[in-house]
């Protein structure tokens, strides 16, 4: 069964016992007297290769771990170079959300800005959105009721529009300057942006009252 | 010089003494051969549990009615068993036999290794019943449920006496490369083990550190817990059976604490792209290109084993697939390559390659070496042996190149929006049908392992081969 | 190596420097992470979830749902997240801090679910979810021992599922989900991450390269 070139494979002698491998290997690693001063080229071969992928390594990290920061999660940014900054919100990102609230604008004037023909009026490129923001803001606070024209064409004001500032959506200052910063900004609109002052400043001087007609509206400079 | 054959010393002839004439390892013959025993049947387990993971991705509804064998569970289960079962069971008795072979006395506390054995394995059953019924921790490779990871750690620490003892009892100072990584894992373990316990189960890290904590548990276990059991076998066995020193052996410390030190910061390898801060998946791409060093030293040092003898087959193949499997995974670490290999089966093939073709291959190498040594007696079938390497070695390159050929296929379906899932497992069909049959061809090898030892080790030939000859 | 001590010092350093340097290192930089605060909303985000769907994560995780679906949307040029319309910005470390188990998920041979709620078009609701467990649908499984089949006495439940003809069962019977079903859908509709953290919007030279391909 056994033949000198091929051990038997139910049980291979060893060749080298415990102690003798101890020794042995001891005595590869023992120092050795480099008697001819020779290099030798194995150990200076895994020297340049430690050495190359060390050179890797800190060039990989140097380039690619964002200073190791806490808020870098594209590994080709810097800290603080943009997106990874710490930033305030913006006002133009919460306004299309607060758009997008379910039961709020979307609802009527659409994603899209353009409303429902005939129905709901749109604010793309609309006059009362980017026009005067006393008049837009005066809508959004306390709703709308009532015929209304809208870029040349009458809406016969069969539905009305609610009062955002008040009762039911209660939205703050900063919510209404931001929807309507996103509303004069977007579908190619081009005005100017509201702020939470102006919001404030027309909450306090109007008081409570119920939704506007446009001809009261159009008194508003 | 590295090469040089060593000349027979005068205590030749006691080398292979069988265990029971008195020589080192007798007292440990019990336990040792009952962790083995128990080690092949959980491999056996796991293999049809991955049988049946593997029909569950080709025909999803294969046992799908059955809520404890739900894919989900199916996979923890075949993992659990494969890594604690297998492994993590065969791989410390292997390296507590290494480290009493080399220090050149009898193993001491062989009765705490006899009771660790006995907790490990009622542990580890409760474990997959409680995984089956929805209990595991659904963190990869640490899916045994919360209330046995008390008993498993107990039991390891009590199998792990028996190691302690024989690695401080040694007669010798210097200590050879073997002793140094079955220390490692032996050492190692308890503190990763219960580390991951505190941190994802007693008292859970917030959020997506979880994620950061399993991935650097994960690669902890590989770097330092199977890997370095499987390498003790491979580098105590391979100079034993070739009869020569270890070629370049000065560079092997390097190698060890390359592993050690390094392949504890490949964690994050796995999150590349993810919602975790960059810095941590950039450093896994570094690290895992700077343990290519280790692989390089590794493939330096054992390849010896490519010469001949059935033993060293099976560790030259180990030796060769873990080599590959550290290039490979150098190569998909990298950004630009992880994005068309990530969460596809592609990952997968990389696993098995590393647990099936390397680790697995190692131990199977040493223990077709070390059961002759403690049982006392020949291995019952040279057949059985040869038919094992034959399928294993079919299996798992079957395996890894259907699942990467699967992973390849389905990281290009997922890069295009316009690729439904229905039609991306279209695509892997085949190739998944190709790795169903791999995973019976590799648990037939298994069978053909497990009978073998069956007959070698507990049903007692009447002719009782010594092995003194 | 002679000095044993020496050698456990060394490798217990290794295990102790990975350790801090990876899970102490990001703990210090995520750990402590909070809701973020929006001024104009007046509400802090993500929301916390409900206490049903934080009861399903549990069902998702004891069945083993993450082996096939991940939690995570990348960025543009990390395969095709965005253009599957799994979410409109990269997951960030911020979207889970109130989840007790986080399933990031590694393979994919399922959608993602990171927003499964707020899927834009078309977020699937609580019936077609219900439908999907209980009957399966290409690659996925039927999960139908999460459902019960009842006779009906009176009047059919509210909960039963409508199902199409061929798998309803037999008449005078009707399926209705059981409470882990209810459960697991309830954190399927809590999964959304709609909110534009700052740190989760892309980096400006990434949305330049975005928009000139």
């Amino acid at each position: 069964m056994s033949s000198p070139s091929q051990p038997d494979p139910r049980f291979e002698k060893a060749k080298l016992g415990d102690d003798e491998l101890l020794v042995a290997h001891e005595k590869a690693l023992g120092p050795k007297p480099d008697e001819r001063a020779r290099y030798r080229l194995a150990p200076l071969m895994m020297l340049f290769a430690m050495a190359g992928v060390i050179l890797f390594a800190a060039t990989y990290l140097n380039r690619y771990s964002g200073r190791f920061d806490r808020s870098v999660y594209d590994e080709t940014a810097l800290p603080n170079a943009g997106g990874a900054a710490e930033a305030k919100v913006d006002p133009a990102v919460a306004g299309k959300r607060l758009f997008g609230t379910p039961g709020a604008c979307v609802t009527c004037h659409q994603a899209t800005g353009e409303g429902i023909p005939g129905v709901y009026p749109p604010l793309a490129g609309s006059e009362w959105a980017t026009g005067s923001e006393e008049r837009v803001i005066r809508i959004v606070l306390f709703g709308l009721k009532g015929p209304v024209r809208v870029r040349g064409t009458d809406f016969p004001g069969t539905a009305a529009m609610p009062a955002f500032g008040a009762s039911g959506f209660a939205w703050s200052d900063e919510k209404i300057a931001a929807v309507l910063t996103y509303v004069r900004q977007e579908w190619g609109n081009k005005a100017a942006a509201v702020t939470p002052q102006q919001v404030h400043k027309i909450r306090q001087s109007v008081g409570e009252r119920k939704e506007w007609t446009q001809d009261e509206l159009l008194t508003v400079k | 010089m590295t090469t040089a054959p060593i000349q027979a010393g005068p205590t030749s002839g006691e080398w292979d003494a069988p265990a029971g004439a008195g020589a080192a390892g007798a007292p440990g013959r019990g336990p040792l051969l009952f962790l083995i025993g128990s080690a092949l049947v959980w491999l056996v387990v796991s293999g049809v549990f991955a049988l049946i993971a593997s029909i569950q991705l080709h025909t999803p509804g294969f046992l799908s009615d059955c809520p404890i064998l739900t894919h989900g569970r199916v996979r923890v289960l075949q993992e659990t068993a494969f890594v604690y079962g297998w492994l993590g069971t065969a791989g410390p008795a292997l390296a507590v036999w290494i480290l009493g072979r080399l220090s050149g006395s009898p193993l001491r506390g062989t009765s705490w290794l006899g009771v660790g054995a006995a907790f490990w394995n009622a542990g580890l059953a409760l474990g997959l019943v409680g995984i089956a019924i929805g209990d595991g921790t659904g963190t990869a490779l640490f899916g045994l449920p919360a209330y046995v990871h008390p008993v498993m750690l107990a039991s390891y620490a009590a199998i792990a006496i028996a190691g302690v003892l024989a690695w401080t009892g040694r007669r010798r100072g210097p200590m050879f490369a073997a002793q140094w990584y079955a220390a490692a894992a032996l050492f190692l373990f308890p503190w990763l083990f219960s580390a991951a316990d505190i941190m994802l189960v007693l008292a859970p890290v917030r959020g997506v550190l979880q994620a950061v904590v399993a991935g650097w548990f994960a690669q902890g276990l590989w770097t330092l817990w199977m890997a370095p059991l499987a390498l003790a076998g491979a580098y105590y066995v391979v100079p034993r059976l070739t009869g020569k020193t270890l070629p370049n052996y000065d560079a092997a410390s390097l190698g060890f604490w390359c592993l050690v030190f390094v392949g504890g910061w490949t964690g994050g390898r796995h999150l590349i792209g993810g919602p975790v801060p960059a810095w941590i998946s950039t450093l896994a791409v570094v690290t895992t290109a700077m343990l290519v060093f280790h692989y390089v030293v590794v493939a330096l040092n054992l390849r010896p084993a490519l010469g001949a003898g059935s033993v060293l087959r099976f560790i030259a193949f180990g030796v060769g697939s873990y080599v590959l499997g550290g290039f490979v995974d150098a190569v998909t670490a990298a950004r630009s390559v992880a994005v068309s290999t990530q969460f596809t089966t592609f990952d997968q093939a990389q696993q098995q390659l590393a647990l099936y073709g390397g680790v697995s291959m190692l131990l199977y190498g040493t223990l077709y070496f070390a059961i002759p040594r403690i049982a006392g007696r020949a291995w019952s079938s040279a057949d059985l042996l040869r038919g094992h390497f034959a399928l294993a070695a079919t299996g798992i390159a079957l395996l890894v190149v259907s699942l990467g050929a699967a992973g390849l296929s389905q990281g290009r379906d997922l890069a295009d929006p316009s690729v439904s899932f229905a039609a991306m497992a279209t695509h892997m069909q085949v190739w998944l049908l190709v790795a169903t049959g791999a995973q019976a061809i590799l648990l037939l090898g298994n069978l053909l392992l497990a009978v073998n030892f069956l007959e070698t080790a507990v049903l007692k030939p009447g002719s009782g081969e010594g092995v003194a000859s | 190596m002679k000095n044993g001590f020496v050698f456990f010092v060394g490798i217990f350093a290794a295990l102790g420097l990975s350790w801090a340097g990876i899970v102490l290192g990001s703990n210090s930089q995520v750990g402590g992470l909070t809701g973020y605060y929006d001024d104009s909303d007046g509400q802090s985000y993500p929301l916390r979830p409900s206490g049903e769907a934080a009861a399903g994560l549990l069902v998702y995780r004891d069945l083993g749902c993450a082996s096939c679906h991940t939690q995570q949307v990348r960025r543009p040029g990390f395969g095709s997240d965005q253009a599957r319309a799994w979410g409109e910005r990269q997951s960030v470390a911020r979207d889970y801090i109130y989840q007790t188990a986080v399933q990031l998920g590694d393979f994919r041979y399922g959608p993602d679910l990171a927003n499964l709620a707020t899927r834009k078009p078309t977020a699937p609701d609580r019936e077609s979810l219900m439908r999907l467990l209980y009957t399966g649908q290409g690659a996925m499984p039927a999960y139908s021992f999460l459902f019960e089949t009842r006779k009906i006495s009176g009047q059919a439940s509210d909960l039963a599922l409508k199902l199409p003809a061929g798998l309803e069962p037999r008449k005078g019977r009707q399926v209705v989900p059981t409470a882990r079903a209810e459960r697991l859908v309830a954190y399927l509709l809590s999964l959304g991450t709609a909110y534009d953290y700052p740190e989760a919007r892309p980096a400006p030279h990434a949305a330049k390269e975005g928009a000139d391909k």
